[in-house]
């Protein structure tokens, strides 16, 4: 009898242990690793650990198209961002961003000049928008539930800045549930305001890799405007350390 | 008259590019690349005229100047770079004169963690945004028109060598006199920098000599603070200690403040013409505020807006500036500067000939 009360102690003991480790698996399962999903989203605006992407910015006033703006990206890592304005109203102008650290050049003021976090968000598209895509390095993501954009299932994170060079403080990200695609994005400055919100449009193959290709933004203060950012020929390069050094002025 | 016909046949020829190029202008307007070649060009067309009020000297009261401004680039393998930045001016003042510039022209070699250059070249070691102490190499601030609104900044024959490793960059330059404008103090200068940044601290470290002349040693630094702050400042010794500080200041409305002091020694480096070289010291303050692209008001986002005092502290003369600049879509702009200087008959910025000197401009870019 003590054997029998025995094994049965045994497998129910046995029993709880795996329920418990079934439920273990069956809530990580449902909450997924929004670290993981940040990782893989960023994969989609930065290819290669170093590599060129062309950025043409088309800002529409009232629907209508009313600027253009040409920017080559040069990235290397997370860290290590140099953008060359090719515009003609813009010509000579370039901005590093290093970690943190952030300068823009401009032709006319006869120095690098060091940018504030601040001016990084002017423009429907910011410099941020434009240089500082590796959100993984800049916030901590929190995954908050499913929700459908349109049609189509995405996990919604909400990132929260962990460094002063994130552009935004806080960011609601919607993440397609079958590859962690971005398709949508809202904007949070520190004082709470919602300043932007981002649509991810399109996306080309490149070498295999799916590629962010056309983004917009929409301003969320003068509703009035918003910008479309178009991706192309994204180009894994060899980036040597010295096309990111701070002091060099005397850029191509 | 030359010039008058030179510039609309210019505009016409750099439409008829455009024109020509449309499909290739929205991927990038005035750039090639094919293989290991790459080259740029660009061309800057300035019409501006100056008119000068209540003159004290029997001069003429408006200066018109016409300056065309080429440049380009041609780069082989992102090894081996020559770049040219020219500048035609046509003016008629007292009389009609025109001048050839060479802004900068010069080659470059990058071989590993090395670069060199030779040929007239501008650097810009100094971190002062109207003024600078030691910006040794760099071409002169003026500090009523620190963007230097005409592009009329010439680079220093040099050659010069960098050595960039990781955040360390070494530069050393010797730049020669001997081709600088006869008018100009300019000496032959061996300059030495180390910059690295640390800490968020952009920091260089200054050396060098001036041929026939002094020794120098100085420091320049610029650190973001918080999300709103920049500052910046350079020391440098040569005979006397110079020193600058300044700050920016941006607003969520995208309004932004500069204010800087500089404290030069009145010796013959640093002596501005209208000081007289018995005065001592001089202390000088500069404030800004400005906005670009005025976007929050309907109509306005075309339009850049600026104003500035700069002052010198010890005869109480200041200057103030108002700056406009409308751009009329990517290639055409135009724009107002104005300056009021106030002050004795004889002090630095009261000494100016005339009560308001305003200018009007249009600029063309390609």
């Amino acid at each position: 009898m003590s054997n029998i009360n025995s094994t049965l102690r045994w497998f129910l003991t046995l029993f709880f242990v795996s329920l418990l480790v079934a439920c273990a698996m069956v809530s990580h399962a449902a909450t997924p690793d929004a670290e993981a999903l940040l990782k893989r989203s960023d994969t989609y605006r930065n290819g290669w650990p170093a590599y060129v992407v062309r950025v043409k910015i088309t800002d529409y006033e009232d629907g209508k198209s009313d600027e253009e703006h040409l920017y080559e990206v040069s990235q290397k890592g997370t860290e290590k961002t140099y953008v060359d304005f090719m515009s003609p109203r813009e010509k000579g102008r370039h901005l590093l961003m290093l970690g943190d650290d952030m300068w823009v050049y401009l032709p006319d003021t006869s120095r690098p000049v060091r940018i504030t976090p601040l001016e990084r968000l002017s423009g429907d598209a910011s410099n941020g928008d434009v240089a500082r895509t590796n959100y993984a390095a800049d916030y901590s993501p929190v995954y908050l539930r499913t929700e459908k954009v349109g049609a189509v299932e995405c996990n919604l994170l909400e990132l929260t800045a962990k460094r002063k060079g994130a552009t935004y403080q806080r960011i609601l990200y919607w993440l397609r549930t079958d590859d962690a695609r971005p398709v949508r994005a809202e904007f949070y400055l520190t004082s709470g305001k919602h300043i932007k919100s981002a649509t991810f449009d399109e996306y080309q193959d490149i070498s295999g890799r799916p590629q962010l290709r056309k983004l917009t933004l929409y301003d969320e203060i003068r509703h009035t405007s918003h910008s479309v950012l178009e991706y192309s020929n994204p180009t894994p390069r060899d980036l040597p350390d010295k096309l990111f050094y701070q002091g060099r002025a005397d850029r191509f | 008259m030359k010039s008058r016909l030179l510039i609309p046949a210019l505009l016409l020829a750099a439409c008829a590019t455009l024109n020509a190029q449309s499909p290739a202008t929205n991927s990038d307007p005035a750039s090639s690349e094919s293989g290991p070649l790459q080259t740029r060009y660009s061309v800057s067309v300035i019409d501006d005229a100056t008119f000068y009020s209540d003159l004290r000297q029997p001069i003429p009261t408006v200066l018109n100047q016409v300056l065309v401004e080429p440049s380009f680039g041609l780069h082989y393998h992102d090894r081996l770079s020559f770049s040219t930045s020219l500048l035609g001016l046509a003016a008629t003042y007292s009389d009609n004169y025109s001048q050839l510039r060479v802004k900068e022209t010069y080659v470059s070699l990058s071989a590993g963690d090395f670069d060199f250059a030779a040929g007239r070249k501008m650097v810009r070691w100094g971190t002062g945004y109207a003024f600078t102490a030691a910006g040794v190499l760099d071409p002169p601030r003026n500090p009523t028109d620190p963007g230097d609104r005409l592009n009329v900044n010439e680079g220093r024959d040099m050659v010069k060598a960098d050595y960039v490793r990781g955040p360390h960059a070494f530069s050393l330059a010797w730049s020669t006199a001997a081709l600088a404008p006869a008018n100009t103090t300019l000496h032959d200068t061996t300059a030495f920098r180390y910059n690295v940044l640390v800490h968020g601290f952009d920091t260089s470290l200054i050396a060098g000599h001036d041929r026939d002349s002094d020794s120098f040693g100085g420091f320049t630094f610029t650190r973001v603070v918080g999300q709103a702050w920049e500052l910046h400042g350079e020391g440098l010794w040569r005979e006397q200690a110079a020193a600058l500080i300044g700050a920016k200041c941006t607003l969520h409305s995208g309004v932004t403040f500069i204010g800087e002091f500089f404290t030069p020694p009145n010796t013959a480096y640093y002596r501005d013409m209208s000081i007289s070289p018995l005065a001592g010291r001089q202390h000088y303050a500069f404030f800004n505020a400005g906005k670009t692209r005025l976007r929050e008001l309907p109509g306005w986002k075309e339009w850049d807006l600026s104003g500035s005092i700069v002052a010198n502290l010890n005869d109480h003369s200041f200057t103030g500036v108002l700056d406009v600049n409308r751009w009329f879509g990517n290639h055409f702009s135009s724009y107002l500067h104005m300056e009021i200087p106030h002050g004795a008959a004889t002090s630095d910025y009261g000494s100016a000939p005339y009560s308001t000197a305003t200018s009007v401009g249009v600029r063309f870019q390609l």
